[in-house]
């Protein structure tokens, strides 16, 4: 049969809302377009793993592709970022108050890595959808993934750094201890700070376009409050010095010296705080980017 | 037929809007005066967003088994409908069910442009839901299909829009998806390629799998599709057997003979559609070779990667 002629001015009429679901339901079909449950989302995510960490090592083998030098930029790359700041903090201003004579460079190189790897990760995960509309608008998958895989990419990146790192110490006179096997564990709590802050950022961007320019400056003062070149305790105190220490950027460069330095003893409360924002801003990354799920494509 | 009574997707009152960014109020007054009169306003043009109107209240039931195809001019909302359809663009309005999973063949062929065609397909194999086992030891099959040969490690930036074509379609169609949503992915390639894509289409329509197709030629919807839906500015106007639904449009917009020449007399229109019906007898397979499709601006949709 046919409906609607070539002079109709307005839209077929459809069934009433109740009828189509109920043939929907008699025939188990499943509704497109609307956020799927909790529970079912992080099943499909896990379902969707091989794809996620195939994207990453993708996306992450990509990066170095224009230049001649290929993978080796990087690792010539953090060296050189290295080598200016140490130039210019530790040799220029002297920001090495607080610190035992020769550890600066370890704590800088440890500091500015890891800072590299979460600054990095909140501004191109702040464009996990935004920049990859090609994608969302031609498969179907959870969205969730692209925020986590542009974060396993950052990390990818920032491995050979942080191997670096050690060699760094290693020459300036730290001898590893049992307390470098929780160097990892640091890492992989940065990572999960990372990745949560990217995920809110993801959908709020998204929703408001506009905060995209808002991510670099972000990103600028979180690098000169979270003690990347300096000692926290030694230039604030009171309140200020307490914000500024157990802020979760702060507190993922503060377990990774106590896990590599010396001179800096393993405190557990600091620990617990880092694995308590990892946690947190996890968890709330996937549940507010998992609310906005029937949003995505849509501008 | 007693499959073609299974719903494969029902659409109910589906509404899609989206927003287009940095499109303000889109006139400017020119008869504001002054310096900073004239400077106001020119700002104002670029700032704000604009809400465009894409699917108004379409309704419709594709059953298993059928090929629907979607014909209307451009921006007549075809393809947002589809990738509502596909569940790429959450509608805004109405509901959309599914009776399996849906794949999309879209114009925009590469997932991502700077990295290389096999990698490409290993991403996009996964994403369909394949593991990357089962991504393998269907890659030779893939490459041969869409025969780019030694360009498959190239980056796709390097492709012709042809080879992506090609390559896409044979990564979307490696899982014989329950719904194919093919977006006007066929007016790209040769008429070679045109042939073994028809094929394999009617090969996922045998699997009782249903197929939409987007198509500006009345023709190519007649030759490969058993039911017509036809989209005017966001409405569903026409539902109906193929045939009946591309006669009308046929005889609403008379296709012509060269993009460069408009007939200018009715009778050579009225002539066109009955000098084809033998075409339509012959073979699925020879039909769209002979068409050439009016192709237009391949940005019927929406600008990627916005």
């Amino acid at each position: 049969m046919t409906l609607g002629g070539p002079d109709r001015e307005s839209s077929i009429p459809g069934m009433p809302p109740a009828e189509a679901a109920a043939l929907a339901r008699e025939h188990g079909m499943d509704q497109v377009g609307v956020r799927p449950p909790f529970g079912r989302y992080l099943r499909d995510l896990w379902r969707h793993r091989s794809f996620l960490i195939t994207m990453s090592a993708a996306d992450y083998n990509s990066r170095h592709q224009q230049n001649v030098l290929g993978q080796i930029w990087g690792l010539l790359n953090p060296i050189m970022i290295g080598a200016a700041y140490f130039l210019i903090f530790g040799l220029l201003l002297e920001t090495n108050r607080g610190l035992e004579p020769g550890t600066y460079p370890t704590f800088l190189m440890i500091g500015l890595f890891s800072f590299i790897f979460i600054s990095s990760g909140m501004n191109a995960g702040s464009k996990a959808i935004t920049g990859n509309m090609g994608m969302v608008r031609a498969l179907r998958f959870p969205r969730v993934i692209l925020p986590i895989s542009i974060s396993i990419t950052e990390l990818f990146a920032t491995l050979p750094a942080y191997a670096m790192a050690l060699i760094v110490a290693l020459l300036s006179g730290e001898t590893p201890t049992a307390t470098w096997l929780l160097y990892p564990v640091g890492i992989v709590i940065t990572f999960m700070v990372t990745t949560g802050i990217g995920m809110l950022f993801a959908r709020l961007v998204y929703a408001v376009r506009d905060a995209s320019n808002l991510v670099p400056l972000l990103t600028r003062v979180l690098r000169y409050v979270s003690g990347v070149f300096f000692v926290i305790t030694a230039y604030s105190e009171g309140f200020v010095q307490f914000a500024l220490n157990y802020q979760p950027v702060a507190v993922c460069l503060t377990i990774l010296r106590q896990a590599v330095m010396e001179q800096f003893a393993v405190d557990w409360t600091m620990w617990l705080a880092a694995a308590g924002w990892g946690i947190v801003l996890m968890v709330a990354g996937v549940v507010v980017f998992w609310q906005g799920e029937a949003t995505y494509g849509h501008k | 037929m007693d499959t073609s009574k299974i719903p494969a997707v029902i659409a109910n009152n589906v509404d899609v809007t989206y927003q287009v960014l940095g499109a303000g109020s889109q006139t400017r007054d020119d008869s504001v005066e002054g310096f900073f009169g004239r400077a106001k306003n020119r700002a104002r043009s670029q700032v704000g967003t604009r809400t465009v109107h894409a699917v108004k209240d379409v309704s419709f039931t594709a059953y298993k088994g059928e090929s629907i195809g979607l014909i209307g001019r451009n921006g007549s909302g075809k393809s947002t409908l589809l990738r509502s359809v596909a569940g790429l663009i959450p509608p805004t309005g109405g509901s959309i069910y599914l009776n399996g999973q849906a794949s999309l063949l879209g114009v925009n062929a590469a997932l991502m442009k700077n990295l290389s065609g096999a990698r490409n397909i290993m991403i996009g194999g996964q994403a369909l839901g394949l593991s990357r086992r089962e991504v393998r030891e269907k890659f030779d099959e893939i490459v041969d299909f869409a025969d780019i040969g030694d360009f498959i490690n190239l980056p796709m930036s390097s492709y012709s829009s042809g080879m992506a074509a090609r390559l896409r379609f044979a990564i979307s169609t490696v899982k014989v998806p329950d719904i194919l949503v093919v977006d006007e992915a066929l007016a790209t390639g040769d008429a070679e390629f045109k042939a073994r894509a028809t094929a394999r289409i009617a090969e996922i329509r045998e699997g009782a799998g249903t197929i939409f197709l987007v198509s500006h030629s009345a023709k190519q919807i007649e030759s490969m599709c058993t039911r017509g839906l036809w989209l005017d500015k966001g409405h569903l106007i026409m539902d109906g057997p193929s045939s009946e639904v591309a006669a009308a449009y046929a005889k609403k917009y008379p296709a012509r003979k060269t993009a460069a020449r408009r007939p200018a007399k009715k009778a050579t229109t009225k002539k066109a559609p009955a000098k084809k019906t033998p075409a339509k007898k012959a073979p699925a397979k020879a039909a769209p070779a002979k068409d050439t499709p009016v192709q237009d601006v391949p940005t019927t949709g929406r600008p990627e990667g916005q």
